[in-house]
């Protein structure tokens, strides 16, 4: 009899979790985005009506909203974490931990509290902001909460962190003799960046865009605590066709393209980048 | 060529210094160095001499003094802004380009089309005696000594007034290091530029350079053509630093327990050559007992390491002298003091 290697063995945890956990419960919501609308059961009739209907019942509004607001705060968390991971690098020692931790501290307190905070924060009149400049300094001012601006800016706040630990870690990976080797032919800071620091940096900029990009996507309380009413994202779409609408396939077709969109974007993006070097180091 | 004080000044050191923080990297450093000379910088790590040559390459700026490159005051200009070109210790060759993008770098820094690079990717390539078809590889899949050669001629393409090199050979394994300090010292000759090499070893830079500039603690304690400085070192720190040689000290016109009255205090220095074995009576100006510990053979020559009341010698003696003494002989060594230098410090 030939004994199982102990490798598969060690991998029987988790495979067994992915599989009940993540596999089994999307096989079940891709069976049912192609059952007949409302029904709540496997009838047996498949049916391409719940993705027709994605497209031409005004959902595509939510989805867009959500790339809309995924692709952007990607893009303004990279923009903001490359001079962050610099400046950091630049410091480094005791002042780039302290800082770093303070970063990072806010992950562990959860999303909701901290979105709620930041509400209270920006409530117009009594609001901490509004209530302090006018009892202070006698100051009016008018506030951002429920706007789609104040959604973005939750977006971006809650998922900064995802975009700068990945980014430190892929620019600790550019070797500092080529860039001095760069500047020493001839490259200006900008040419540094463009022929040098990107490259090399590449793969710890596409984690931290990946996580971040699929998190907002699927973000929800963002554009619930902060946007107010003004903006309904794709979550908060699906949610209402499982829980108001009671119609489960219509959730079941919307939330197979979210995950259609993710797996496009993600996967791509996956197959270019070396995680090896990025783990050996 | 030696130290080519007929030709015009490329490169003048005045007052150089680099502190960090308390630690006085480079102290007061003031030469000059003449168009198309091979200056070596040599000294043990520690001495600041890689932290004098990435101030003469912009890469660190002084906290005292100036550097004129010609005429020129380059003290701040940065490395981009100078015609000059380093070679690095790691070579930090672009892993992620392949080797004519490498070698075109610079050129494309200044905006030189593709096609002009790539041309000048080749004539380099066989500047350096690398294969044509070595353009399109990528520098990862390149030996240890091919990418000696591309970051040579990465560092030549941008055709700059001088080269710097910060210890590029230390990696390399002797064989390939003897092959690749002749290879450097031939380009010299051919493309007749300034080159400034740092290294730690003496005998690195014996072989290569027109001049040779020794530094300990940020300071240069001796600077002359080769040949002077093994003939006359100028302390007992640059007489070790040299390798294999013999110090006695020499204090109160006494050296190994004999007289010898017209030596000032200091040290003795005495190669391992000028060692040698007295037969019956014969008479040399310094002579004592040893014990041959062991002896190893260096081609046409042996060396042995000799006991000579506690302190340890080395010898070298011809193939024909050499025969017939083994481990274990006692006998009188000695050695004149005309083949011999004496050190102050």
């Amino acid at each position: 009899m030939r004994r199982l290697s102990p490798g598969y063995l060690a991998m029987l945890p988790m495979a067994l979790l992915l599989l009940a956990g993540f596999a089994a419960p999307i096989v079940i919501v891709g069976v049912y985005s192609v059952m007949p609308p409302r029904t709540f059961g496997f009838s047996g009739d498949i049916t391409a009506v719940n993705y027709v209907a994605a497209f031409t019942e005004g959902y595509w509004r939510p989805l867009m909203w959500s790339a809309i607001g995924a692709v952007l705060t990607t893009l303004i968390c990279l923009a903001i974490a490359w001079p962050t991971a610099k400046a950091l690098a630049h410091l480094g020692g005791r002042w780039a931990l302290v800082i770093s931790i303070l970063i990072a501290l806010p992950i562990f307190v959860s999303e909701s509290v901290r979105l709620f905070g930041t509400s209270l924060f920006l409530m117009p009149g009594g609001g901490i902001l509004a209530g302090s400049l006018r009892a202070w300094l006698d100051i009016s001012v008018g506030s951002i909460l429920n706007t789609r601006f104040a959604a973005l800016l939750g977006l971006i706040y809650i998922h900064f962190p995802f975009v700068l630990f990945p980014l430190i870690l892929g620019l600790s990976l550019v070797p500092k003799d080529q860039v001095e080797a760069a500047r020493d032919l001839g490259a200006s800071g900008w040419t540094v960046f463009r022929e040098i620091e990107a490259p090399l940096a590449a793969p710890g900029a596409a984690i931290g865009a990946l996580l971040c990009f699929v998190l907002s996507l699927g973000a929800n309380a963002e554009a619930a605590i902060l946007g107010g009413q003004t903006v309904t994202v794709a979550t908060r779409a699906i949610e209402q066709r499982f829980t108001y609408a009671q119609d489960w396939p219509q959730g079941a077709a919307l939330t197979m393209l979210i995950i259609l969109i993710t797996a496009l974007v993600v996967f791509p993006i996956m197959r270019r980048l070396d995680f090896d070097r990025l783990i050996r180091r | 060529m030696t130290n080519g004080t007929d030709r015009p000044a490329i490169l003048t050191l005045d007052g150089l210094s680099k502190s960090f923080g308390d630690l006085r990297a480079v102290e007061d450093i003031s030469l000059t160095i003449p168009e198309g000379e091979f200056f070596t910088i040599v000294g043990p790590s520690g001495s600041g001499k890689s932290t004098l040559i990435r101030i003469l390459a912009g890469l660190e700026t002084p906290t005292g003094g100036s550097v004129r490159l010609r005429e020129a005051d380059i003290t701040m200009t940065p490395a981009n802004k100078r015609p000059t070109c380093m070679v690095f210790q790691s070579l930090a060759l672009f892993n992620h380009m392949s080797v004519g993008d490498n070698i075109g770098f610079s050129l494309k820094m200044r905006g030189v089309p593709l096609e002009e690079r790539r041309a000048k990717a080749r004539e380099l390539l066989e500047m350096v005696r690398l294969p044509d078809s070595y353009i399109d590889r990528a520098v990862t899949q390149c030996s240890g000594g091919e990418r000696q050669r591309i970051a040579l001629a990465r560092a030549l393409a941008s055709d700059p007034e001088i080269l710097f090199f910060d210890e590029p050979l230390s990696a390399i394994d002797y064989r390939l290091r003897k092959i690749l300090e002749v290879e450097m010292k031939d380009l010299h000759r051919r493309t007749g530029k300034t080159f400034i090499y740092i290294t730690h070893s003496l005998e690195e830079a014996m072989v290569m350079s027109d001049r040779i500039a020794i530094m300990r603690e940020g300071r240069i304690i001796q600077m002359g053509a080769p040949q002077d400085i093994y003939a006359r070192p100028a302390s007992r720190f640059v007489a070790e630093f040299m390798g294999e040689v013999n110090i006695f000290a020499v204090a109160g016109g006494q050296v190994a327990g004999q007289s010898a009255p017209e030596l000032e205090d200091g040290w003795l220095v005495v190669r391992p050559e000028a060692l040698r074995p007295l037969a019956e009576g014969e008479a040399a100006d310094i002579s004592f007992e040893a014990t041959i510990g062991n002896d190893y053979m260096l081609g046409s020559r042996t060396q042995f390491h000799l006991d000579a009341g506690g302190q340890t010698l080395l010898a070298e003696l011809a193939a024909g002298a050499a025969t017939g003494r083994v481990p274990g002989d006692v006998g009188r060594w000695g050695f004149d003091l005309a083949d011999a230098t004496l050190t102050r410090d």
